[in-house]
């Protein structure tokens, strides 16, 4: 009986529209389009970047020491104009007005005393706002000062060795695949969550407000059909939607990554591979089928109280930021899965996928995850069962 | 048959709902120790105005309520102890029942047949005695929500009659419905009562119930104000007409 109920919701929720999209098409279709879009905008800047020419602005003329110095760095580093101004007054203006990107504002003794062997003071002057230009500033202001202070060493005969008591270097011993699971590991979890609420919420309003709102509820509960039967029927519509909007997204994100060319990397390509195994997606699935269980189990009782589909939605979707947020903090670096965190809903599940892909994880908390999302699971659909029991809430 | 005793049915009322009706009751009595009888091959009618509680005590006879305190027995069947064994005896249909729209209507009865544990050889001779009867074979490939009104009464009609029930709860069928529309229902409720189904149906339009009714109860604020057979009902009547004579049943 209950999979006659599945059967039906299932042709009835595939063939709305509404649904159909949350569920698969914008899942499906949301990597390739963003990331695309993405990727495009960032080689088409990174191109008109690469061929536009920088005007720099000086306060004097071309025999001014940074005219000078800038002259010397090659075009390879850029393509770069100077302009030059006879007080800082009139570069400013002309900053403002975007007719230049950068302006070097030196003080007036300034060749005086670098030759005192002095610090120099000077500004750089340019518009945040502006991609590459604080970057470009740096490296044409590092070369410069590495110059000039080679230049001292030699004239104070000063062997640059004396003056640098350490050569330090920073190693990374972690894995390649420990950092793809550092830096990704939180982002794959939180686009399991948020597209299994998403894929949750639709069919869990359609089902059970939207039936009510309809009227055809009233006759499905005169049929010899026991209410657990009737609910359990329509929840697990409700689950397989989730899962299928959630696994929906990952393909699409899969598809993005091999095949629209955003990883150049190839390490990182065989790493990506190498998550992907089947023991991978089987332990994340463990992990995600009771947390789409509790989220259709907190969705049920709401959409069962709901007279109409217009109140279901106002009340489900703030719960979405309650139900998402915490599943951020996969992107904060230094949080673990231990025993607190194992004990945390939604929490627990970015985690432990986190360190599913890291290849951290201990299997101990893996299980403690496992065993409380399939208790709020459980304490959820009791929840829907009482809810759905409730003769007011089911017929208006 | 249905044999209704003693049957009650209180609501709670949420602290706004005691606010709005300016009440310091916890309970709101829908329907106050009503007993009647239906017999098969009569069509039974429940008499009242609105929220006199007719709907409240169908939703009680087709299980989707349970009593406060009464008892109910649906063909021979206790439906407060058994309601599932209940249900398939009885066949629920409302002036304002909604049909899955998209689903077409074969599919639509088909899942109802199943609900009902219809078996297959029974439900294609079912289905062609229901299809051939209402004239539904132009649109059974349609989705419900592209047809007119009439032709989802006809789909509604037969979802209700699919598993053949003893008994027939109607409940304000005509409700919101044309003339031409509700003839189909009116129809429907004499071809009931020629198979000797019982038949109960809720209205509280005076002339609906002269047209078909054998016998009939008075219902006004949960309680039954008069209940006999139509016959003496006409006989007995103190006003002019029918509804005048309803009229002043509820205001005594």
């Amino acid at each position: 009986m209950i999979f006659n109920i599945f059967k039906k919701e299932l042709i009835d929720t595939l063939r709305d529209r509404r649904t159909l999209m949350m569920m698969l098409v914008i899942p499906i279709l949301i990597f390739p389009i963003t990331l695309n879009l993405f990727v495009s905008i960032s080689a088409s800047f990174q191109e008109e970047a690469a061929v536009k020419t920088l005007k720099v602005g000086i306060v004097g003329d071309k025999n001014s020491y940074f005219a000078q110095q800038l002259n010397e760095i090659p075009s390879e580093m850029g393509a770069k104009k100077l302009m030059f101004y006879k007080d800082s007054a009139s570069l400013m203006t002309e900053l403002k007005k975007d007719s230049i990107q950068l302006g070097i504002i030196t003080e007036k003794q300034f060749n005086q005393t670098l030759e005192a062997q002095l610090p120099a003071r000077v500004t750089w002057y340019f518009d945040a706002t502006e991609i590459g230009i604080n970057e470009r500033a740096e490296q044409y202001m590092k070369i410069i000062e590495v110059k000039a202070q080679q230049k001292r060493y030699d004239e104070l005969e000063v062997d640059f060795r004396k003056v640098t008591p350490f050569q330090t270097s920073y190693q990374n011993i972690a894995s390649d695949k420990k950092m793809v699971g550092q830096i990704a590991g939180g982002f794959l979890p939180y686009i399991f969550i948020a597209f299994g609420f998403i894929g949750c919420m639709y069919p869990a309003i359609d089902l059970f407000t939207g039936e009510k709102e309809r009227g055809t509820i009233e006759t499905l509960l005169t049929t010899p059909v026991a209410r657990w039967q009737i609910l359990f029927g329509k929840m697990m519509v409700v689950v397989l939607s989730g899962l299928l909007a959630s696994s929906t997204a990952l393909l699409g994100l899969f598809i993005s990554i091999e095949f629209l060319d955003i990883v150049d990397n190839q390490e990182i390509m065989k790493i990506v591979h190498e998550v992907l195994s089947p023991l991978f997606i089987v332990s994340m699935f463990s992990l995600l089928f009771p947390l789409t269980i509790f989220f259709a189990g907190v969705m049920i009782p709401i959409a069962v109280y709901a007279k109409t589909f217009k109140e279901a939605q106002s009340i489900i979707t703030p719960l979405n930021i309650v139900m998402v947020l915490p599943a951020m903090v996969g992107f904060f670096p230094g949080i673990e899965l231990n025993f607190v965190t194992a004990c945390i809903p939604v929490v627990n599940v970015v985690l432990a996928t986190k360190e599913l892909i890291s290849g951290t994880l201990e299997f101990g908390y893996l299980a403690l995850s496992f065993g409380v999302m399939v208790i709020l699971a459980l304490a959820s659909v009791f929840v829907s069962y009482k809810q759905f029991g409730k003769e007011t809430n089911v017929v208006s | 048959m249905i044999k209704v005793n003693a049957l009650t049915k209180d609501f709670p009322l949420s602290r706004q709902q005691r606010k709005e009706l300016n009440t310091e009751d916890k309970i709101a009595r829908a329907v106050d120790n009503i007993s009647f009888e239906c017999h098969p091959g009569k069509v039974f009618s429940l008499l009242g105005p609105n929220g006199a509680g007719k709907t409240t005590t169908l939703r009680m006879l087709s299980t989707i309520f349970t009593p406060t305190s009464g008892t109910i027995e649906i063909a021979g069947i206790d439906a407060v102890k058994y309601p599932q064994e209940a249900r398939k005896k009885i066949g629920f249909l409302t002036g304002s029942t909604g049909l899955y729209a998209r689903l077409t209507p074969v599919e639509l009865i088909d899942y109802f047949a199943s609900l009902y544990g219809v078996p297959k050889n029974e439900l294609e001779s079912r289905k062609k005695y229901l299809f051939d009867l209402l004239n539904m074979h132009d649109f059974l490939g349609k989705r419900i929500g592209k047809l007119s009104t009439g032709m989802k009464q006809k789909v509604s009609i037969c979802r209700t009659m699919i598993h053949d029930p003893e008994v027939v709860v109607f409940d304000e069928p005509t409700s919101g419905l044309d003339v031409i529309t509700a003839e189909n229902i009116i129809k429907l409720i004499r071809d009931c009562k020629d198979q000797n189904k019982t038949v109960i149906f809720s209205s509280h339009i005076m002339s609906e119930v002269d047209l078909l009714c054998d016998d009939l109860a008075i219902i006004h604020k949960g309680k039954i104000k008069h209940e006999g057979s139509m016959l003496d009902f006409r006989t007995t009547m103190q006003e002019s007409n029918l509804t005048a004579e309803f009229i002043r049943i509820v205001q005594s």
